[in-house]
């Protein structure tokens, strides 16, 4: 996969950089901006922020709760012992799997769902720079179209590094 | 119609000799610790005569009570043990199934009377004990929770006799140790279903009165309060 | 935020990672050690029986379940508290959720062997594991036991991957700022971690959702562990008070281990410009309130037992009291409520020596709390013929030192291999340097001046 990326220190700049880069033409999908840390108050940090996952969380709840009913009343019944004068399917005591089960069912969906948008874990990224770390941001354009190179990398302006 | 195994303890007749704790420690195959583990409190008694002293001296009164499990019906042991290994049989017997426990120990824990106990060690048998363990009764391993039965083995040797001969169980046919070897017969033990029988006439006795009885428990042990003044 | 304390935040942070020195080694040596002996004493244990414990009849439960419902009570400091302080987004969280999240993960690990110490026959603790198997038996849902079998690994769960989450762009950072071998094991660790604005946004919305999700984990793990004593028909146990007293307990006891354990970091990392007085200050009115609560708590829970008058309830009353467990009763009483009441109320002496004083008082007596509440009552239920006494033995005094050693050698080695403060987050958060900082929090006197 090829690359263009440049990097700069300030926000400002970043947001000047994914401008030009729109105005360029590129899709609003290909744009990537790296950063060490999250970025608010600028618009460019609000791209890809609507997301799913709550209602996610709250299905996979669902889905724990689900299992957590069928389990506990299912093994009560496949061999129903009676225990201390109680039901054999006791509610009660049930509630508490039922809940655990739920909560389970809410984290893991959070967490299965975090990593499959994140995309992680990953092996290689074409597109980073050690830098980032440093505390520079990132601009990268993912398999730019052939014709576009140039006027990405005049998009890119004075941070301009490279890329493949 | 189901048996529900009963027993009777008649606080009267009780004289406190131990010969029940003896002959249930003989058909159970009960481990006996010695002494210094005894001394410990880790003796396993499924039965145990309580003696209990009232009054100042010298006007003193000796009174003892043999507390044996009470299988009761609402019994607080079972629901707790995690691996149901104890818990209700048809019969209203409270089982313990030796195999199945894991040592938690929670059911001795929620038990009111406190006739629960524990394996700390794997039992022994000095020579010549190991030729009187009873091939009827499984031995227990470290770590499991132990107690009264109503020798069961009995129980179900019985049924098992009745059964074969075609015919209805008979009213005192069922002899736990403890009942066998109680000289002063202050111990009765049959079905509570049966209303002929002696343990059901007994329990139904203005007499009677559970232990613990206001816990909820509803045990199968009914004691008859002590009369004479002695 | 400036380059500049971009760069100092992460060699600072980055330090105890890149440098070890020969008193860490020495540390680990001296804690595996005692960690090692523990576990002997365990194995030493099951070899020999049971009967090695100092449980007795009736007494079946005693040090290792103390131990049990102590390490799940310090459990509910991290997860819960940073949980807490995420959702109502006060600032001066950043540089303490890590160090406290760290502490409720390795606390419920030791917290969880002690069902497993304590069992029987502990070789077959996976039976409380509901699993097909060939005995064709499942476990028994109406069971304490299973609830907790439950509660715990929800929580264990849920509060490794509320620690973990946050952990990756900081291993990312790692790779980073390091090279060969390092560079590789952080590599591994961050997933591949780049950063992308779509990253940071599902990182941040699954944190917010596993706070919301665990606090009321945390809240039923410890009520289930009271359930463990109030579902038994005993007397002193059968309360419906446990619930939430033992769970102000437990985020009692885990604050004043934060402090403890955010103290050793100040003290022994050099982080002195991330953990302020005012951190301390501010967990020490946290303390100071869970005190309070803690007090009305038992309280209330004399009170009702004192005036209801039950036989069997006073018996147990009584022997706490006056009886033979009085002394422990009141130390119990002095270390959670006389020595941190008058430390925490005066912000003289809410210091950061101040905190931890409190806080050692406080994990004393709420061990003592555990204590008190498991073994009395075993010792006093209903018929006078079955009372008994309760001493423990030398393995069982043994694994519980061991178990805090553990959690000693457990939280070094983290700390060793992980930026204990999470470095994204103290960005985000512009982390005040004392001599920036002391406008903002000039009303605490007690502010250290910057070196």
């Amino acid at each position: 996969m090829s690359v263009l990326y440049a990097l700069y220190s300030e926000p400002d700049d970043v947001q000047k950089a994914v401008d030009n880069l729109r105005k360029a033409g590129v899709p609003e999908r290909e744009i990537v901006v790296i950063s060490s840390e999250p970025i608010e108050e600028y618009e460019f940090s609000h791209r890809d922020k609507a997301t799913w996952l709550y209602w996610i969380a709250g299905g996979g709840g669902a889905l724990g709760l689900t299992f957590g009913t069928w389990l506990t009343r299912m093994t009560e019944l496949a061999w129903p012992l009676p225990t201390g004068g109680m039901p054999i399917v006791a509610w009660w005591p049930n509630l508490i799997v039922m809940f655990e089960l739920t909560m389970l069912g809410g984290i893991l969906a959070t967490v299965i769902t975090l990593f499959i948008t994140a995309k992680i874990p990953t092996r290689e990224n074409t597109l980073y720079d050690r830098a980032v770390s440093d505390g520079k941001i990132l601009v990268g354009v993912e398999s730019p179209a052939e014709g576009a190179r140039n006027a990405i990398e005049k998009a890119l302006g004075a941070g301009f590094v490279g890329g493949r | 119609m189901a048996h529900r195994w009963g027993m009777t303890v008649d606080l009267d007749r009780c004289t406190g000799c131990g010969a029940c704790v003896t002959a249930c420690h003989a058909e159970n195959n009960i481990a006996v610790v010695g002494d210094a583990q005894a001394a410990k409190s880790r003796a396993m008694h499924w039965i145990r005569v309580e003696r209990y002293w009232e009054g100042d001296f010298p006007d003193v009164r000796l009174k003892f009570r043999p507390v044996m499990c009470q299988q009761c019906d609402a019994a607080p042991c079972e629901p707790v043990c995690p691996t149901y290994a104890s818990h209700h049989t048809e019969e209203g017997l409270n089982a313990q199934v030796y195999n199945r426990c894991i040592g938690t120990r929670y059911c001795a824990n929620a038990c009111p009377y406190n006739v629960r106990f524990f394996d700390f060690y794997n039992p022994q048998w000095p020579k010549p004990l190991h030729l009187q363990l009873n091939p009827d009764v499984s031995v227990r391993e470290v770590g499991v929770m132990e107690k009264c039965t109503f020798c069961v083995q009995r129980i179900s040797a019985a049924e098992i006799d009745a059964k074969a001969e075609k015919r209805e169980l008979k009213d005192g046919e069922i002899t736990p140790a403890c009942v066998q070897s109680c000289s002063a017969k202050a111990l009765v033990f049959g079905d509570l279903n049966d209303p002929e029988s002696e343990v059901s006439r007994l329990s139904r006795s203005t007499r009677g009165a559970k232990l613990l009885e206001e816990l909820g428990t509803l045990p199968k042990v009914t004691y008859l309060a002590r009369q004479t003044q002695v | 935020m400036k380059e500049a304390t971009a760069k100092r935040i992460a060699d600072d942070l980055l330090r105890p990672l890149l440098n070890t020195s020969w008193r860490f080694f020495l540390l680990v040596a001296i804690l595996g050690a005692i960690v090692l002996t523990g576990a002997s004493a365990w194995m030493y244990q099951v070899w020999n029986g049971f009967g090695e414990s100092g449980k007795r009849w009736p007494v079946f439960w005693g040090f290792y379940i103390t131990n049990f419902v102590f390490w799940i009570g310090i459990s509910h400091a991290g997860t819960l508290i940073s949980a807490i302080l995420r959702l109502v987004n006060a600032g001066w969280r950043r540089p303490v959720t890590r160090c406290a999240e760290v502490i409720t993960a390795f606390a419920l690990m030791i917290g969880a062997m002690f069902p497993i110490i304590h069992l029987g026959r502990p070789w077959l603790f996976f039976w409380l594991m509901p699993y097909p198997n060939q005995r064709r038996i499942w476990p028994n849902f109406r069971s304490p036991l299973v609830w907790d079998f439950f509660a715990i690994s929800t929580y264990l769960t849920g509060s490794v991957l509320f620690l973990v989450l946050p952990m990756i762009p900081d291993f990312a950072l790692v790779r980073d700022k390091t090279t060969g071998v390092r560079r590789k094991f952080y590599g591994t660790l961050a997933l591949g971690w780049q950063g992308t604005t779509k990253q940071w946004h599902r990182l941040e919305s699954a944190m917010q959702i596993m706070a919301i999700a665990i606090i009321p984990v945390a809240v039923s793990v410890h009520t289930i562990v009271s359930f463990d004593f109030s579902m038994a028909p005993v007397p002193g146990w059968h309360s419906t008070i446990f619930g939430p007293y033992f769970v102000a307990g437990a985020i009692f006891s885990g604050i004043a281990a934060l402090i403890i354990a955010m103290a050793g970091l100040r003290k022994f990392l050099h982080l002195e410009d991330y953990l302020h007085p005012v951190h301390f200050a501010n967990l020490g009115k946290l303390l100071l309130m869970m005190s309070l609560l803690w007090t009305y708590f038992v309280f209330a829970e004399r009170l009702t037992t004192w005036y209801g008058n039950g036989t069997s309830e006073m018996n147990v009353f009584w022997v706490t009291q006056t009886g033979s467990y009085s002394p422990l009763y009141w130390t119990m009483v002095i270390c959670n409520f006389v020595i941190p009441f008058p430390i925490l109320s005066l912000r003289r002496t809410r210091t950061v020596t101040g905190c931890v004083i409190a806080s050692c008082s406080v994990v004393v007596g709420m061990w003592l709390e555990r204590f008190l509440i498991v073994v009395p009552t075993l010792g006093h239920k209903y018929l006078p013929y079955s009372w008994g006494p309760y001493q423990p033995s030398k393995v069982e005094i043994m694994i519980m030192i061991s178990t805090f050693a553990a959690m000693g050698l457990l939280y070094t080695l983290f700390a060793k291999f992980v930026p204990i403060i999470s470095i994204w987050e103290l960005k985000v958060g512009e982390h005040p340097f004392p001599i920036e900082a002391a406008a903002q929090v000039k009303e605490h006197a007690i502010l250290r001046t910057n070196p």
